[in-house]
């Protein structure tokens, strides 16, 4: 007889279940690709649940223009390598009226260059269901979160209308404009979420891993200058120290952490010690109180 | 101040190979202010690894709530700005802890009773439940509420959490008379264990440390009493169920049914039946990306490759073929009404069991529980929060087992046809063979859909699942106009 069921185990059996469950109840699915560790987590998850077939859905990727240069490389290398379909979006408007992550509030930011565009992206296609890879030990707002969360029509969320889910059970009954955002990785931590690149020889993006890199200094945040983009205001010189990231976002809003974990082992290690939470270097996120919350009722996933 | 991590960070190296003894789904429920919260909170604060900015968080906006006495543990839980606005807990929050041995999920649930569908929503992913009550009070009618919706939903184990222990001058004959009560109480129900535990969660006592104030207690303190519950899963339980979710293939050679075994497990080269079609195969291969396996066993996800290549589709449950589940179109179950729209017998309704959804013809309420004296009342409306028995007779038969026999293929929700919110959820009790009987039901057969409205679908998987679909549809429709339907497919 073989061994019970490890927790990595039982996490990455539950996640499967949820990506056929929703292929098997939704219309016209999407993955929504972001290219971090969470979504490489999702898209083998993706691949392990319909194989030998392909993922039955395309991933879509809201591209803010600012995503580090590695990101999208990797991504495009990803792509490739699995054979998917890719559908990129951008907010255009956006795009054209300069919006950009330095001169607007990361919150002005966010809705027009993330939420907007995701939105856009999924009304354009007529995607019913969106797969991210938001899990509830992020964000108090999140440890609230739905596997299957409702979204009214025009996306919006209410925390007082989602439908109970009990047992594993999922209800995907969809009426008119209304849809839905799956979430595989609701019960995993970034601690799970490591583990299991390390169990799985995942390959990531390589700004994960220390390497030596031009930073600034910024409101007391570490920022690697990815482009000459960003101005840099007086007495800022950028200089090469070795860092890596625990999150990965648009670079300028993106803080990096000093370290010296170059591989995988090392990297999961210094995780897994790690003394502060993963989303402490996402600026979006400490905007105002219930930040997330109220991005998540404007339609952010 | 605190005690501060009961479990120390050298302790969980070596980091990424750790592997924790399997998951434990932990379910909080209790009255308002009975400091359920506070109690995970405490958990949290005293065994898990926190980061050190949560802490600070914490510490930075207790001052002003508690005036500096103590960390304001219950805001590692509430977590939407209205829930924090009104200082209750709305919705179920879920958090995740580890300790040396094992993976924690805290399914924190809201104690008011208008909130009581989403406790019982949390509970039916809970394998123990803590009932906390005021050592002052000690048991009330939201326990007893909450004693039956366990029962209900499967939670075998429970463990009543008699708080604010230091409240009540650490008494144990108070501590005794609320334990005498609660045992009275499981004794109703089918509970594997119950235990008492007094406990001060603002102080820590007898939570993840043993209580220097109560010395009379002998017994474990929370946490430890958790450790040693055994994980969900150990040994496969019960009869063999895989219900099957989708159909995958790869060219000619490879078509595998795919879906989470629910209970039991199989080998290969085992028989198993498609109950619905009494059809049967033996197991060719069980696949996965990573490699084909032996056996499969309850919680893997796989895919079956069978030796004939029987028709099998979405809402089979493959069985062993010497225990298959009850093909049903009569039920009886009992519900937790979920939704704020009563229950309306002449709007359309679905049942959803593991992967089926079928049309409901008839859903009558018998009886309600009364939760005051938790004896049942003949009733025939049922509206939100409240415990129903009720009677279900379906369009078309379904493969169901009673609760009590599988619980991953004796539960089912019950959806609005029109909305498509969850309007509740059961577990079937009584689940009768046969077919459905009604000699006035029109008869909405395979052919007269294949004539016309479905007269554009070939023999494909998906065409075979669109079929299914608009049959349904149609069902619902003439239920709508009043007409008794049986589906002959």
């Amino acid at each position: 007889m073989s061994a019970p069921l490890s927790h990595l185990d039982m996490l990455e059996a539950e996640s499967i279940y949820i990506f056929r469950e929703a292929a098997a109840q939704f219309r016209k699915p999407v993955l929504m690709y972001s290219i971090g560790k969470d979504s490489t987590v999702l898209l083998h998850l993706a691949r392990k649940a319909f194989w030998p077939q392909k993922p039955p859905f395309p991933l879509l990727h809201i591209d803010t223009t600012w995503k580090f240069k590695d990101m999208i490389a990797f991504r495009d290398k990803t792509v490739r390598d699995f054979g998917l379909d890719l559908i990129v979006h951008t907010n255009e408007e956006g795009l054209k009226k300069g919006i950009n992550p330095y001169d607007y509030s990361p919150s002005v930011y966010t809705d027009v260059m993330k939420t907007q565009p995701l939105k856009q992206a999924l009304d354009k296609h007529g995607f019913d269901a969106a797969f991210g890879g938001a899990r509830r030990d992020e964000e108090s707002s999140r440890a609230k979160e739905r596997v299957f969360s409702f979204r009214a029509a025009g996306h919006r969320w209410d925390p007082r209308r989602q439908r109970p889910e009990m047992w594993n059970l999922l209800n995907g009954r969809l009426g008119a404009g209304e849809t839905v955002r799956v979430f595989p990785l609701s019960n995993w931590t970034e601690r799970d979420v490591w583990r299991y690149i390390a169990r799985e020889k995942l390959d990531v993006v390589p700004l994960y891993f220390a390497a030596k890199r031009p930073t600034i200094v910024r409101n007391g945040q570490l920022l690697v200058v990815d482009d000459d983009r960003l101005p840099l205001q007086p007495g800022e010189v950028p200089q090469m120290k070795s860092v890596r990231f625990r999150t990965l976002g648009c670079w300028p809003l993106t803080a990096a952490v000093p370290s010296t974990a170059a591989d995988l082992d090392s990297v999961v290690e210094e995780t897994l010690g790690a003394r502060t939470s993963e989303r402490q270097g996402r600026l979006i996120d400490h905007d105002q109180t219930g930040a997330m919350e109220r991005k998540k009722q404007e339609g952010y996933f | 101040m605190t005690a501060l991590t009961a479990i120390r960070r050298e302790d969980l190296a070596p980091a990424f190979n750790q592997d924790l003894n399997g998951i434990l789904h932990l379910l909080t429920c209790g009255s308002v202010d009975d400091g359920k919260s506070t109690l995970i909170g405490r958990l949290l604060w005293d065994a898990s690894d926190l980061y050190d900015d949560q802490r600070e968080t914490i510490n930075r906006s207790s001052n002003a709530a508690t005036g500096g006495a103590h960390p304001d543990f219950s805001l590692l839980l509430d977590g939407l700005v209205a829930e924090r606005e009104q200082g209750i807990t709305i919705d179920i929050a879920w958090r995740y802890f580890d300790t040396a041995t094992r993976r924690f999920v805290v399914i924190d649930s809201p104690g008011h009773e208008q909130y009581t569908r989403n406790m019982a929503s949390g509970a039916s992913h809970a394998d123990v439940a803590i009932m906390l009550v005021d050592a002052r009070h000690g048991v009330k009618r939201q326990t007893r509420r909450h004693a039956a919706i366990l029962d209900i939903v499967g939670v075998k184990r429970v463990v009543l959490a008699v708080n604010k222990m230091d409240l009540a001058d650490w008494s144990q004959d108070k501590f005794r008379a609320i334990e005498a009560d609660f045992r009275e109480l499981t004794l109703r129900f089918g509970f594997r264990e119950a235990i008492a535990i007094p406990v001060s969660a603002v102080g820590g006592d007898n939570v993840a440390r043993r209580s220097e104030h109560m010395p009379w207690y002998t017994g474990p303190h929370l946490l430890e009493h958790l450790e040693r519950i055994p994980p969900r899963d150990i040994t496969p339980r019960g009869s063999f169920r895989l219900p099957v979710q989708t159909v995958l293939r790869d060219g000619l050679d490879f078509r595998g049914l795919a879906g989470t075994v629910a209970s039991g497990c199989i080998s290969v080269g085992d028989r198993v039946t498609d109950a619905l079609s009494g059809q049967s195969a033996h197991v060719l291969r069980i696949a996965t990306m990573d490699r084909d396996l032996e056996i499969a066993k309850q919680g893997q996800a796989v895919a079956l490759q069978l030796d004939t290549d029987i028709d099998v589709a979405r809402g089979a449950i493959l069985s062993a073929a010497d225990a298959p589940p009850t093909v049903a179109a009569h039920l009886e179950a009992r519900a937790v009404w979920l939704w704020e729209t009563p229950f309306d017998p002449n709007a359309g309704y679905f049942l959803r069991t593991a992967t089926d959804l079928a049309p409901i013809s008839t859903l009558s309420i018998t009886s309600l529980l009364d939760l005051e004296t938790l004896a049942v009342q003949p009733a025939d409306k049922a509206s939100v929060n409240d415990i129903a028995n009720i009677w279900i007779t379906l369009g078309r038969p379904v493969a169901v087992d009673t609760f009590v026999d599988n619980q991953g293929t004796g539960a089912f929700l019950i959806i609005d046809a029109v909305t498509g919110a969850s309007v509740a959820g059961g577990v079937i009790t009584t689940a009768r063979a046969g077919a459905v009987d009604d000699a006035s039901a029109f008869r909405l057969t395979r052919e007269l859909l294949s004539r016309g409205l479905c007269r554009d679908l070939a023999d494909s998987d998906e065409d075979r699942r669109e079929f299914q679909r608009r049959a349904s549809e149609a069902a619902l429709l003439l239920h709508a106009a009043g007409i008794q339907v049986k589906i002959e497919l």
